[in-house]
């Protein structure tokens, strides 16, 4: 290699180390600050168990919190997000993905504020969301910050959003293996070590700061020696086709609340004060349902803190109050609902199953773990991540097993129910199918407009044949394009189908009227379509009023579709 | 420009016109002892203090110490307070009271400036603990409540956490408790796997105390319940009980001093701190700060420290610990803050302990009427 080379090379290296430890040490500092945030304002809100015992002497004071603190949190929320927010939502993981996937423009740094912002005061007020979408978008927020800078460095957005992400989940969960290979399964799609290098140093960044400043207790400490018996493995791998269905209820529930919230309410803003006051209604009640829910948790894989019928209620409550929440425009994820929704889910199960099949079991814990994980990994389409988790955070080896036999049934079920995902669903209601891989989603995304030629030859409506015959001939085309004095299209006419015509006649006569045409917004992927069957030179592409922009050659769509495949391959198989 | 006789004559007249003044306050016989008193808990621990800290700061500045009973808590301080004078200069309080008593106004400012150094330079700030140095107090000392067992009573099989506290099976025998719905519940949680930091959050729903009852309902027949310190360690030895709960510095009197067949369980201890406070309106609140002062010296604390075990919240003193002064036993491994007794501490959550006092109580009364 020359030395123009090894220069290169240590610069390409020697920054995208710089890019990641920059963006990682932002992402989990960010993370650090969201969740401290939540806690510090759930305190002071009324919200936490802990903030709700201590004012225990002012029972109509905690009333008033848990009806008031959700609805009027909800109404900041839904303002946020109408006037703060460009995208008049909240942003959120498939906003990453998109962002790291395609190479059109991200949301910008306002929204994605305003929408971190809308994030921690749902979560403050209660709001029954989860914070790891939030945290995942801010981690993503970063790596797009980074990737605008000027480094001349390939792949730079990607790599640099996922490097955000990275940090993101490896601070939350204090787990860097998890972190690392979300980035990949869940934003990236793609394993190449170019990205995977950058993105093993932003977890390895975040683990270190969560370690040295973040002293959170762990999402779950378990006390579990080992699966007793070899036949309790079909049970996880039942409970894991359980929990997929658990999960397509889920999804469906989103779906529908979604829709019946834009038709009871027309006002966006108006929704999540209306679901904020359903929550505090129904937390007076069943006050588990009332935010992230660490202490419910936690009693999930305690024998005998739940009745049957009382899981039961909870796991309804949990799963129809998440809906409508994020349904009705709460600002945040999908991920710790699920966890909850699953470890409760499981819990239950665990409970039932003697009564059905009267053999011993390794006890309660196993099963909540194995259902926590097997619902959490069909939600958000990533079955490495937690499983990882769960080795992770319990560095026990039977509880991962389990939790992988479980994840696995689970996600070859929901896969054909849901999808990947509830972002690729998102994405793919956005018009983004990345269920086709992410060929389709940038040849989706990417214009054709970019590939425009203005070498045509054009004639006016008012041209004769013949004057039209000699121009092609000069110009060696068989194509005309006939426009109006506005330059408006009207019509093509092929050489073929003038050979023989009488000269003397306006072209008008003879202009071919149902044609092929590509506007403004036509994608490369749409091209490729709408060439089906297509016999001509080139395709005309016209502006909104119809006015004639240039053509785009059959060659040139064939030319983007290389380019795009190309390029991918090439950074899904890079090396450093 | 006045005239210097004018000037004179005006200093004679203040001077006349202070003469009375001086001439009371300064008795012509001898100078009066200067007494400040001290409210604090008896026993081996004041006798600690009188050779650590009282005596000591007589001898250095004449100054006199006088003690009176004090057994905790925030209803005797405002009581005192509520009298014709204020005759408690300096109050040895449980850290959770002194902040609600700071909080309530019943304590005079204690200025962080009055600390003085470590020997080495180090300053006050950073030689103590995290959250020693209060508005109102000074926290001095880290005492524990732990379990502790009769050694006759298990000849095989030693229990070693708290989880064996509530294993009736495998450790039988009665299991003396305080009666007072403090760390009851932590140790129910504890001994469920529930990790320590998540303690107070689960308490705090009413489905973390349900859980804590249920726990209790399983040794329920096998409770002794004790009320003053001495109790655990006399149940122990008498074999009464086979394992009670008590504060660590008084199993270390029973062991060490008395030779009893006593060994203390350090899972799932549960650490609580004493602290020096001024209760409002006494006459002497500088000499207070004075003493005060004094007694978080490092050499002080230190002194303190190699008489009983309880941990100085001061860096330098903890270095400082060796043998017991009178009997040369190594005082380290018996202190709470020992490293090797970190592992599975619980730190008693003050502002918690404060703000549910009733809920305590009535869970506490309803779960012992059950």
């Amino acid at each position: 290699m020359d030395r123009v080379g090894v220069q290169q090379m240590a610069y390409q290296i020697g920054m995208v180390t710089v890019v990641a430890i920059a963006v990682g040490m932002a992402g989990s500092l960010a993370a650090i600050g969201f969740v401290e945030a939540v806690g510090y304002l759930n305190d002071r809100l009324l919200i936490s168990p802990y903030a709700r015992v201590q004012a225990g002497n002012q029972p109509g004071l905690v009333t008033a919190a848990t009806l008031g603190v959700p609805a009027i949190g909800g109404l900041l929320v839904g303002l946020v997000v109408r006037f703060l927010i460009r995208e008049r939502r909240g942003l959120a993981p498939p906003d990453a993905i998109l962002a790291a996937q395609t190479p059109g423009p991200a949301p910008g740094l306002k929204s994605g504020l305003a929408s971190t912002l809308a994030a921690l005061i749902s979560l403050s007020s209660g709001a029954s969301v989860g914070q790891y979408g939030p945290l995942v978008y801010l981690g993503a927020m970063f790596g797009n910050l980074a990737g605008r800078v000027r480094l001349n460095l390939r792949h730079q957005r990607s790599i640099a959003i996922a490097c955000g992400v990275a940090a993101a989940i490896s601070t939350a969960f204090n787990a860097p293996i998890a972190g690392l290979v979300f980035a990949h399964e869940v934003i990236l799609r793609h394993y190449s070590l170019r990205a995977f290098a950058p993105v093993t140093v932003a977890a390895a960044t975040g683990y270190i700061i969560a370690n040295v400043i973040f002293d959170r207790p762990a999402l779950f400490l378990v006390d579990f020696t080992r699966v007793e018996h070899s036949y309790e493995f079909l049970l996880f791998a039942v409970e894991g086709v359980l929990c997929a269905g658990l999960a397509w209820l889920f999804v469906v529930l989103l779906k529908y609340s979604a829709r019946a919230g834009r038709r009871c309410i027309p006002a966006s803003w108006a929704r999540p004060a209306v679901a904020g006051l359903v929550v505090g209604i129904v937390a007076l009640w069943i006050p588990e349902i009332l935010g992230i829910g660490q202490e419910t948790l936690r009693f999930a894989t305690i024998e005998g803190a739940f009745g049957i019928a009382e899981l039961a209620l909870v796991v309804a409550a949990k799963l129809a109050l998440t809906a409508l929440c994020i349904g009705f425009g709460f600002v945040g994820g999908v991920f710790s609902p699920a966890l909850l929704i699953g470890i409760l889910f499981g819990a239950l199960y665990g409970m039932v199953l003697p009564y059905l099949i009267p053999v011993p079991y390794s006890g309660l814990v196993v099963y909540a773990i194995c259902g926590m994980m097997a619902m959490a990994s069909s939600v958000i389409g990533a079955p490495l991540t937690t499983i990882l988790i769960v080795f992770e955070l319990t560095r026990n080896y039977d509880l991962t097993i389990a939790a992988m036999v479980s994840v696995v049934f689970a996600n070859v079920l929901s896969y054909r129910a849901i999808g990947r995902s509830v972002f690729d669903l998102e994405l793919r209601a956005r018009g983004f199918d990345l269920s086709l891989g992410r060929d389709k989603a940038i040849l989706g995304a990417r214009l054709i407009r970019d590939y425009l030629s203005t070498t045509y030859t054009a004639a006016h409506t008012s041209d004769t044949v013949e004057a039209v015959r000699q121009r092609l001939v000069h110009d060696q085309r068989s194509e005309a394009m006939i426009v109006d004095d506005g330059g408006k299209l009207r019509g093509i006419v092929r050489l073929q189908g003038i050979l023989d015509s009488p000269g003397e006649i306006p072209i008008e006569q003879l202009a071919i009227r149902a044609y092929t045409v590509f506007d403004d917004s036509t994608s490369v992927w749409q091209s490729m379509e709408l060439l089906r069957g297509f016999l001509g030179e080139a395709v005309p592409l016209v502006s909104e009023e119809g006015k004639l922009q240039g053509v785009v050659p059959e060659e040139a769509v064939i030319r983007a579709y290389l380019e795009i495949v190309h390029e991918l391959r090439e950074e899904e198989n890079e090396a450093a | 420009m006045k005239r210097p006789e004018g000037v004179v004559v005006h200093l004679l007249l203040v001077a006349w016109l202070l003469a009375p003044a001086f001439a009371g306050s300064q008795p012509p016989e001898e100078t009066p002892r200067e007494v400040l008193t001290v409210a604090t808990w008896g026993g081996a621990y004041e006798e600690s203090q009188r050779r650590a800290y009282f005596e000591p700061f007589t001898k250095a500045t004449g100054v006199v110490i006088e003690t009176v009973h004090y057994d905790g808590g925030i209803k005797d301080l405002k009581n005192h307070l509520a009298g014709t004078e204020v005759q408690w200069d300096v109050i040895d309080m449980i850290q959770s009271d002194a902040s609600v008593a700071c909080d309530l106004g019943l304590l005079e400012p204690v200025d962080p400036g009055i600390l003085v150094p470590a020997p080495d330079g180090t300053p006050a700030e950073e030689d103590f603990m995290e959250g020693a140095i209060q508005p109102c107090f000074i926290t001095q000392i880290v005492f524990s409540t732990v379990i502790a067992y009769n050694d006759r009573a298990f000849p095989g099989e030693k229990p070693d956490s708290v989880e064996d506290f509530f294993d009736l099976e495998t450790f039988p025998g009665k299991r003396a408790l305080r009666r007072s719905p403090v760390g009851l519940f932590e140790w129910a949680l504890l001994s469920l796997s529930v990790p320590r930091e998540q303690l107070y959050d689960l308490l705090s729903t009413h489905r973390g105390l349900e859980l804590a009852s249920r726990r209790l309902d399983s040794i329920r027949d096998a409770i002794l319940w004790w009320r003053s310190g001495e109790e655990p360690a006399a149940l122990l030895a008498s074999g009464q009980a086979s394992m009670a709960t008590g504060y660590n510095g008084r199993f270390f009197h029973a062991r060490v001093m008395e030779g009893l067949p006593i060994s203390v369980i350090w899972d799932g201890q549960l650490i609580g701190y004493n602290s020096w406070a001024i209760p409002r309106g006494t006459h002497q609140a500088d000499q207070a700060r004075a003493f005060i002062a004094f007694a978080t010296r490092t050499e002080r604390m230190a002194d303190q420290a190699n008489l009983i075990s309880y941990g100085p919240t001061r860096k330098s003193a903890q270095r400082r610990i060796g043998l017991h002064t009178d009997t040369g036993v190594s005082m380290q491994p018996h202190m709470p803050t020992a490293p090797a007794h970190m592992d599975n501490a619980i730190f008693r959550d003050h502002r918690w302990y404060s703000k549910t006092l009733e809920l305590r109580e009535q869970w506490f009364q309803t779960w012992l009427k059950q």
